[in-house]
């Protein structure tokens, strides 16, 4: 729709949005080659010779260990969200009954609870379901966290869609899940993918549910195990931003996929609809 | 004008249609609520909700339910002894200080997440559907922010406001604005103003996704009808994409400001809450009555009041919301 | 399509999981074997120390395991509070005594274990913070001290010499001033740098009688005049232009106020003597040219230059819960033994709170000699004073710092804190 702009300032915008959000990440690449020395005396600056040590160090640990914990919490926790938010979302998007407001309102409710309140009650139950110090004690607070802002983008973009759709469905003698599944839940797709990158990125960042609920190292995901690189007293900032680095990666793939299924999506989708 | 009549349509549509959502839920309306046609209707909707609904309660639910109980007790989170008194934490609140200065800091939050973050990530969205070339190694670099780990974020940007070493100071100083440079985190007038940047900083690209993901969704021939009228690509925004992104934009503002009541994280890397108490948020006052000062009940009273507040204003842009669905 | 795909990753996933869980039953129970748990924070050579004192204890102990964890200082204490409300605390715990630890042992959570170590293999300074109402509640192994660090070369480039008197302090931090260095770094986000300067001013004025005398509440409060006194030298320091910019947004964990050192920007500073390590893991060059001397006394103050603040850490604490007791507490003895307070005197460089210690390295004798000469040990405020209180002396003094609250004003907010937590 910007066709008939002048280009040139575009571009002008675009590379200078480009600098403003990439720039930090190229430092912390950069400062994830320094020794804590180097990074002490030129924090900015490429580094002078590159030095692996960081990302040695990062190999001789856990890392694959808590690596391989993120993936298993992250993807269970947010295949599972995807499937329970849309299914959720269909009925207060697109089926008439009183409760469809309260329910909404409800689900909107646990948006607005400061997480870290919750952690003696979460941390209660946990040990009642006999989940304590396994990784399975994060998919159930993880999940219930992230239905609330899943709910809210799948019931928007739900009711975005054109009510036809229903009608003949219902005149091919469609079901209800049928419907949901066949015919809804591939128009989502950007949503979907929408919903996947947000959580995604928030789980397998995800700090203080991690403490809490497990305590053995075997156990530990990636933002936990991290800490490994953090002393009493100081930070070895470089050692730190090697294992971020590390850890980013598969957010930046995930993203990238998701992003591409998005144009896929729509290309499907009209052709359908 | 083609493109117009098609777009009317298909925004009666939409109206009707969440129209008779909204009539149907609104009891101080005269039309008669309907009732589900069928059993089959309410097996249905349960179905659907139902296991969504269960781990739901399970978890979020119930922390609430108990996080009200402990906030009506004296209790230190630590010991057996809990000493019921009411609402006093809630009466002590209501003098506290702090409180204040954090509810006043998070206001401030949430008025530059919407003035910021919104209008940042619309920019960035929109510029993915312009003719710039490269667009997807753009796509991916403007994600960025959103994907780097708060800690790494917050590292970088406490060495980036640095006084001495600080990237910001050495600009200034390269455009001769020697004046400007100060310690950006340690000053408690620009404290706050650097963590906010930070924050909008870092959650820009979610709504940058947010707003791609709706514009995917507008229909191709609403444009290509407005092209054969002839309309401008400004006319175009203004009379297609906007009015039809409104239900976005209402979502995104409800995530934005819910998120900025309740935020946390960058604060407590940053800053925690210093210096002298200017940049402390709600949360980050919650999280050190509870967990420095062993007041759980105090703590929980906050998170409370946080809840409730977030609550109020949710529904009250969910009313207007409506109300703006009813006039349109 | 998709929905389809999703599905079969979701069963892959889940056939996955099945597959890969672990088989083990975790604790271990079933042989008979018993398991206790630890808590600590060390890191490197002291984590060494630590785990070579497990090992002894489990060759000692037949059938005994024990689970080590690690854990970050800053999350630790959220983590602990977490697993002692619900329930579930780990058998031997970190701490750091003073008034942190007084809270769970007045929530019933600490075991009291005056007859189960031999406090006579202690430095009595070193008991004192895990002592509440004549019980012992933890055993000490290490101390830390805390004096003025410098760089010699600038002292002497500027014909410098260590300061005996705070008018002599002054002097250098004019001379440094004159030649365009910063003369204290200081990262005061971290609210603690900027209390040792409030504690030394303080007892330097005031004699070391005034913290009990306030802590106790019997005499002087902490809106005593030494206090107001102790702010107004402080915001006298920060008008010179004493400390860098911003310094109260500064994080010493992340090294920003040791980078004004290392860089030669600045010319002192006041840290712990974990500022010895810390320098050799950031920049060991800068090794040669780190020297230290002692907070100067101040002309008609009733402190002496010999009373030093310090701490102790780490503190190994029983949990009153635990299952086993007795084994925990022989833990706790391995722990804090005289061989593991060796260990980490030779390998890490700490200052034994464990008696009959000898130390190699030289900056650690010369420390330890210090401790030994010490008049009187300051424990920090902050982990002396119950949680809340040492929260408003924090505020307050970065709020001094910040040239935000008066002297009078901080030290008022002060007292009328400690009057509403030590008089109840």
């Amino acid at each position: 729709m910007l066709k008939k702009l002048n280009e040139v300032p575009l571009y002008m915008l675009a590379i200078f949005l480009l600098l403003f959000t990439g720039l930090p990440f190229l430092i912390m690449v950069s400062a994830s080659f320094k020794t804590q020395m180097e990074f002490m005396s030129s924090p900015w600056s490429w580094p002078d010779k590159f030095s692996f040590e960081n990302y040695r160090l990062l190999f001789e640990s856990e890392f694959f260990r808590f690596f391989y914990n993120s993936v298993i919490v992250s993807v269970i926790s947010v295949v599972a969200v995807i499937i329970l938010a849309a299914m959720a979302s269909y009925p207060l998007a697109r089926m008439k009954f009183r409760l469809s407001r309260p329910l909404f309102i409800l689900f909107l409710v646990g948006m607005m609870i400061p997480i870290h309140t919750t952690l003696i009650p979460i941390f209660l139950l946990t040990k009642n379901l006999g989940l304590y110090d396994s990784i399975w004690a994060l998919p159930g607070p993880y999940i219930a966290f992230a239905l609330p802002v899943s709910i809210v983008i799948f019931t928007q973009f739900l009711k975005e869609l054109p009510k036809e759709l229903e009608e003949s469905a219902k005149m091919d003698g469609c079901g209800h899940f049928r419907l949901f599944w066949k015919i809804l839940f591939p128009l989502l797709t950007p949503a979907v993918a929408t919903v996947a990158i947000y959580n995604f990125i928030q789980i397998w960042n995800e700090f203080i549910f991690a403490l809490v609920l497990t305590t053995s190292p075997e156990n530990a995901t990636l933002p936990l195990g991290l800490r490994e690189f953090y002393g009493q007293f100081s930070v070895n900032v470089p050692g730190i931003m090697a294992a971020l680095t590390l850890g980013s990666l598969p957010l930046l793939l995930i993203y990238l996929v998701a992003q591409e299924k998005i144009v896929k999506g729509i290309a499907a989708g009209s052709v359908k609809g | 004008m083609a493109g117009h009549a098609k777009q009317l349509t298909y925004e009666d549509n939409r109206h009707q249609e969440s129209e008779k959502v909204y009539q149907s839920l609104e009891p101080g309306r005269k039309v008669k609520p309907k009732k589900p046609k069928r059993n089959g209707d309410v097996m249905v909707i349960f179905a659907f909700m139902a296991p969504a609904l269960l781990i739901y309660g399970l978890y979020v639910v119930y922390s609430i339910g108990m996080t009200f109980y402990y906030s009506l007790y004296e209790w230190s989170g630590i010991s057996n002894t809990m000493v019921f008194q009411g609402l006093q934490n809630y009466v002590t609140l209501m003098q506290d200080g702090i409180f204040w200065t954090s509810l006043q800091n998070n206001l401030l939050l949430v008025a530059a997440s919407l003035l910021t973050q919104l209008p940042l990530g619309l920019i960035m969205a929109l510029l993915l559907f312009s003719p710039v070339k490269g667009m997807r190694f753009f796509r991916s670099i403007y994600f960025m922010p959103f994907l780097m780990s708060t800690v790494a974020i917050g590292i970088l940007f406490i060495y980036i406001y640095d006084g001495n070493f600080g990237i910001i100071n050495q600009i200034l100083g390269q455009l001769g604005l020697e004046s400007w440079q100060r310690g950006w985190l340690g000053n408690e007038e620009t404290a706050i103003w650097a963590v906010i940047a930070t924050v909008c900083w870092q959650f820009a690209p979610f709504y940058m996704i947010l707003f791609r993901a709706a514009i995917v969704g507008i229909p191709e021939d609403l444009y290509e009808a407005a092209e054969i009228d002839g309309a401008s690509p400004r006319k175009k925004f203004l009379h297609i994409t906007l009015p039809l992104l409104i239900p976005t934009i209402v979502t995104s503002a409800i995530l934005s400001i819910i998120g900025s009541l309740k935020y946390f994280d960058l604060i407590f890397v940053m800053t925690d809450g210093g210096p002298n108490n200017s940049t402390e948020l709600m949360a980050t006052y919650m999280y050190e009555q509870t967990f420095t000062n062993f007041n759980m009940g105090y703590g929980s009273s906050i998170s409370f009041t946080m809840f409730l507040i977030a609550l109020i204003i949710t529904v009250f842009i969910l009313f207007f919301d409506q109300k703006r669905k009813g006039e349109s | 399509m998709l929905n389809k795909k999703l599905w079969w990753i979701t069963l892959i996933a889940l056939i996955f999981i099945v597959g890969c869980q672990p088989t083990s039953g975790g604790s271990g129970e079933e042989d008979g074997s018993k398991t206790l748990t630890l808590w600590h924070i060390e890191t490197g050579p002291s984590e060494k120390a630590l785990l070579d004192a497990v090992k002894r204890f489990e060759d000692s102990h037949e059938g005994v395991n024990v689970e080590v964890v690690r854990q970050e200082n800053d999350p630790y204490k959220t983590k602990l509070s977490v697993a002692m409300g619900g329930g579930t605390p780990p058998d031997v715990f970190h701490s750091w005594g003073g008034g942190w630890l007084e809270k769970f042992v007045d929530a019933g959570q600490v075991k009291d274990i005056s007859s189960d170590i031999d406090t006579s293999a202690y430095l009595p300074s070193a008991l004192t913070p895990a002592t509440f109402d004549g019980k012992n509640y933890g055993a000490p192994l290490a101390m830390d001290i805390v004096p003025v660090w410098y760089n010699k070369d600038m002292f002497e480039k500027y014909g410098l010499e260590e300061p005996k008197t705070y008018e002599e302090l002054l002097n250098i931090v004019k001379t440094l001033k004159e030649n365009d260095i910063i003369p204290f770094s200081i990262a005061n986000k971290s609210k603690w740098p900027g209390s040792f300067y409030y504690m030394y001013f303080a007892e330097r004025i005031g004699g070391p009688e005034l913290f009990s005398e306030a802590f106790n509440r019997e005499g002087r409060g902490f809106d005593a005049e030494a206090y107001v006194k102790a702010g107004e030298k402080i915001q006298e320091l920060v008008k010179m232009g004493a400390f860098p910019d911003g310094f109260n947004g500064m994080n010493f964990d992340t090294g920003q106020s040791r980078q004004l050192i290392y860089a030669e920007k600045a010319g002192m500073i006041i840290q712990g003597n974990w500022m010895l390590g810390t320098t050799r893991a950031d920049m060991p060059a800068f090794e040669e040219k780190l020297g230290f001397f002692l907070f100067p006394s101040i002309e008609g103050g009733k402190g002496s230059r010999q009373d030093i603040v310090g701490g102790v850490s780490p503190v190994f604490s029983v949990a009153e819960k635990t299952e086993y007791p007795d084994l925990a507490a022989e833990l706790v003895n391995e722990l804090a033994s005289k061989k593991t307070a060796q260990q980490l005197a030779n390998e890490d460089g700490a200052i034994s709170a464990v008696k009959g210690v000898e130390y190699k390295d030289q900056y650690v004798k010369k420390i330890n000699e210090v401790l030994q000469e010490a008049e009187y040990l300051q424990t920090f405020y902050d982990q002396t004073l119950p949680p809340e209180l040492a929260e408003v002396h924090l505020d307050t003094t970065q709020a001094l710092f910040g040239l935000s609250m008066t002297p009078e004003e901080a030290a008022k907010k002060t007292e009328e804190k400690a009057k509403e937590v030590l008089e109840k």
